[in-house]
């Protein structure tokens, strides 16, 4: 008995977009939805870790944490206030691609967010002072000690970075940073930073929700249309890398973890291309669900992996090729040999056992629901088409995203798995401590 | 041209609504559903009177371990071919379990719900729970909270609520169990705990577009073969109050951080007080301006974050600090936290903090509840603590119109500093003198 497929999208994005710019160059992006009495602003600025020169690292990061610490007319402790006050939840993201700002008001407050987005755009260095980058200097050396260096395993992102990639290029570094780093930053070089990224010829602005667009354009004119332009704006680092690597690297970490834990990882394609939407559905194939591969043969079939803590999934980088990672943790008396050989197989048989046709389904109804996950929110929309707009230059293509992963075949998949060939992998060990590797 | 120099007023606001609410009995079982009209992905979750203090003493985790064990095929099919059967329609079941309810829920496209909705039940009501089976989930269960054990909190949350509730209580253990107790976990456990609370009615939960949704289909699905009388609810458990601080001390060596966890008793969220206590504690520890946020990280630099909350069920509550702070901090960021609770329950809470703590719980009404999920989570809230189908809207007028007055009155019955239990998870090599020279109260190791 075969599923039946849930229907085909025709469009991923069933909501208006329109889109104007400003004389300064800030893109501005509206989808006017009348569900809710509520708005959603986000504003993607194009500068992420990828634009970090060595000895800099967790700079973009920690100069996010200064856009909330008050503005030329916004008072410190202000901006969160201001916005909780209104009703609103707020929050903002950095990656090695970009850094993001939101923030979901009932709509009678929307001329309060743009105010504020537009005050720390125009407005954010004559506000900025030494004590407060100390402050928010601990506050991220905090956040990088309970995130990654107090958990188990918790800096294997940080180092699959430095194997994925060769040492300068631009996603070799993870966005949190070094302490050496976060220790040397001073202020000189975060005014600089803003003045030279935090333009709105660098920026787009998306507001989603119960708004007509004539009315967000004339408030964005209002308040970023004093913003002036900022001329050379300086690219980062090209991510360009010549193919798959050549050779593979291991890396084996033995400490207070509580059980043995394998990560590989490639580099595939650039987030947005033909190649990555391949890469999307052979990862939800492989190691989304208990329907997966991974999940079928190595949690239930064989027994040897935890059947919380197996999966695969791709980061989705825009600006070199992303990485696929596959991860597995091993069961009680199963040593890391049988666990790393049994994940390897498995990805292996994506290219050898070809997908059948219900785990193609199985992969595009769940991802078909993920995305409309995404799109059930005015701040879910909002940051898609603030993505869109920013990493392919036009919202809209947002819509083709669902339809381009429905398209993937198990042919596509195939060759996609032929290039995660050992030859080209990284792996990434845990032991816990008094374990022989 | 410049930035505008002054904040902009607010335009006119459009009156609040929840969504429609419709109740129907179907099947000898109660539906209750939210009319989300356009929306793309329906949401349907079957709330079980089944919560974690219906488990033995000694087996915690019993619930987590069925909850895990639902998916391991049914009466009519394996565990792969319902896992295909259910993934093929872009579900994925979520279980969850608390101290007073027991949810298996999901969320899919509209046109495939009722499908969706059939397999849930089938997973809820008719499990196959085979006996090697049950045995293997109930070992990986094991495993998984012995990973999640390796992590900094779990130990500590563990610690705090055996102190204020009691090692020998359910309500003192830890709400999934620890690895041992899921360990002892047998399969009759299991089948019994199915057998007993599973297979009553419950209350199906429809959160989407009604107009694309036959829910008289859904609670034929939901109900069949589900019988039995809902169960009486127990009365609250009162709210004792400590004698004196104390400090319990879990070693984590190496740890870069201490994990913090005070706490006391609070009332059950049936209390007349609920408004103004959640108002207080927004102002203490809940908003990002809050004043523990404020000091604790905002001035200090100490932490990531702080928060403090009141988590109140339907049988207890409990008030609660929890922060993760550097090592070389512990001692001054604990005093700071007792000194902001101490100033709370004192000097009550100022106008222009209340202002910006009811707008925004009131803002989150609307902002938190657009997906059809979040509705569906906001009717358990109804039904499980008997709350009627205008709540929400009631709830955001009494936010709005509570008084600064009302709100410090609550913060002082409310607030304990002196009572508090202050769980510290941390290096105590290094922190452990520091901590007694502080003098915050007895300094107890915990063998958690």
């Amino acid at each position: 008995m075969s599923a039946q497929p849930a229907p085909v999208a025709e469009t991923g994005y069933p909501w208006p977009i329109e889109t104007a710019r400003l004389d300064n160059g800030l893109r501005v992006v509206v989808s006017e939805d009348r569900t809710a009495p509520v708005v959603a602003v986000n504003l993607w600025y194009d500068v992420g870790s990828r634009h970090e020169p060595a000895g800099q690292t967790g700079f973009a990061h920690l100069f996010e944490h200064l856009m909330f610490e008050g503005s030329q007319n916004v008072a410190k402790t202000e901006h969160m206030r201001y916005v909780q006050g209104a009703g609103g939840s707020l929050n903002a993201t950095t990656n090695p691609d970009r850094t993001n700002y939101f923030e979901t008001l009932p709509a009678e407050h929307l001329e309060l967010a743009l105010w504020l987005e537009a005050d720390r755009m125009g407005g954010l260095v004559p506000a900025l002072t030494q004590e407060t980058l100390d402050n928010q200097r601990e506050v991220v050396k905090n956040e990088r000690r309970q995130r990654y260096d107090n958990v188990p395993y918790g800096d294997a992102w940080l180092r699959m970075l430095e194997l994925l990639y060769p040492a300068g290029h631009p996603y070799h570094h993870a966005t949190i940073g070094s302490m050496e780093d976060l220790n040397a930053a001073g202020l000189e070089t975060f005014q600089a930073f803003h003045a030279k990224y935090y333009a709105p010829n660098n920026a787009v602005l998306t507001v989603a929700g119960d708004v007509t667009p004539v009315e967000v354009f004339a408030l964005a004119e209002k308040y970023f249309g004093a913003i002036e332009t900022v001329a050379n704006i300086p690219a980062a680092p090209s991510g360009h890398l010549p193919g798959p690597a050549t050779s593979p690297v291991s890396e084996t970490v033995t400490g207070t973890v509580p059980a043995p834990r394998v990560y590989l990882a490639h580099r595939t394609h650039p987030f947005g291309t033909a190649g990555y939407d391949a890469i999307t559905v052979l990862a939800t194939v492989l190691g989304s669900g208990r329907g997966s591969r991974l999940y079928q043969r190595l949690a239930d079939g064989a027994r040897i992996a935890q059947p919380d803590y197996i999966g695969s999934y791709g980061v989705d980088l825009a600006h070199a090729p992303a990485p696929l990672i596959v991860t597995a943790t091993a069961k009680d008396g199963v040593d890391i040999a049988t666990l790393t050989e049994g994940v390897a197989e498995v990805v292996a048989s994506m290219a050898t056992e070809p997908v059948t046709e219900a785990e193609l389904e199985r992969a595009k109804a769940l991802l078909t629901t993920a995305w409309w996950r995404q799109m059930s929110t005015v701040a879910g929309r909002a940051d898609t088409l603030s993505r869109y707009a920013t990493q392919f230059g036009d919202p809209a293509s947002a819509a083709y995203r669902l339809p381009q992963w429905q398209s993937v075949t198990s042919e596509d998949i195939a060759d996609a798995a032929r290039t995660l060939n050992p030859e080209s992998r990284v792996t990434l060990t845990y032991l816990p401590e008094g374990t022989e590797a | 041209m410049s930035l505008v120099a002054t904040r902009p007023e607010t335009g006119e606001a459009r009156p609040y609504a929840f969504p429609e609410i419709r109740r129907a009995s179907v099947a000898g079982g109660e539906i209750v559903a939210a009319h989300m009209p356009g929306h793309l992905l329906a949401s349907a979750s079957l709330l079980l009177d089944a919560g974690a203090s219906r488990e033995t003493a000694g087996r915690e985790g019993t619930a987590g371990v069925l909850a895990k064990c639902l998916e391991e095929g049914t009466t009519t099919r394996d565990s792969a071919a319902y896992a295909l059967a259910l993934e093929g329609l872009g579900a994925e079941l979520s279980t969850s379990v608390d101290w007073d309810s027991f949810r298996v829920g999901l969320s899919v496209p509209v046109g495939v719900l009722s499908r969706a909705v059939a397999l849930m039940a089938e997973a809820a009501r008719a499990p196959r729970l085979d006996p090697a089976d049950v045995e293997r989930v109930r070992d990986d269960e094991a495993t998984a909270l012995r990973m999640d054990w390796a992590q900094p909190g779990p130990r500590a949350d563990a610690a705090l609520r055996a102190d204020l509730f009691g090692a020998g209580e359910r309500y003192g253990r830890p709400l999934n169990g620890d690895p041992a107790s899921t360990a002892a976990v047998t399969v009759e456990d299991v089948t019994t705990f199915h057998e007993s609370w599973l297979k009553r009615p419950g209350v199906l939960l429809v959160a989407g577009d009604l107009d694309r949704l036959d829910l008289e289909e859904l609670g034929a699905a939901a109900f069949a073969g589900s019988g039995g009388d809902p169960l009486p609810v127990e009365g609250p458990l009162g709210v004792p109050i400590a004698g004196a601080r104390r400090l319990l001390l879990v070693d984590r060596p190496g740890s870069v951080q201490s994990t913090l966890r005070l706490g006391h008793r609070a009332p059950e969220r049936a209390h007349p007080d609920y408004v103004p206590i959640t108002l207080a504690a927004t102002v203490l520890g809940g908003a990002f301006t809050s004043r523990l946020n404020h000091l604790i990280r905002e001035v200090k630099g100490y932490t990531y974050g702080i928060r403090a909350d009141f988590a109140m069920t339907r049988r207890f509550g409990r008030f609660g600090v929890s922060s993760s702070v550097q090592t070389a901090v512990t001692a001054p960021a604990l005093t700071d936290t007792i000194g902001e609770i101490a100033r709370t329950r004192l000097d009550g809470v100022t106008e222009e903090e209340l202002s910006v703590a009811r707008t925004w719980r009131a803002g989150s009404l609307s902002v938190d509840m657009q997906t059809p999920g979040s509705i569906a989570g906001a009717l358990a809230t109804l039904v499980i603590h008997g709350l009627p189908d205008d709540y929400y809207p009631t709830l955001r007028k009494r936010l709005l119109e509570t008084t600064a007055e009302e709100v410090s009155a609550a913060a002082a019955q409310h607030l304990h500093p002196d009572a508090l239990t202050l769980v510290v998870e941390g290096d105590a090599a290094l922190i452990r003198d520091e901590l007694a020279a502080a003098k915050l109260g007895e300094i107890i190791t915990s063998e958690v």
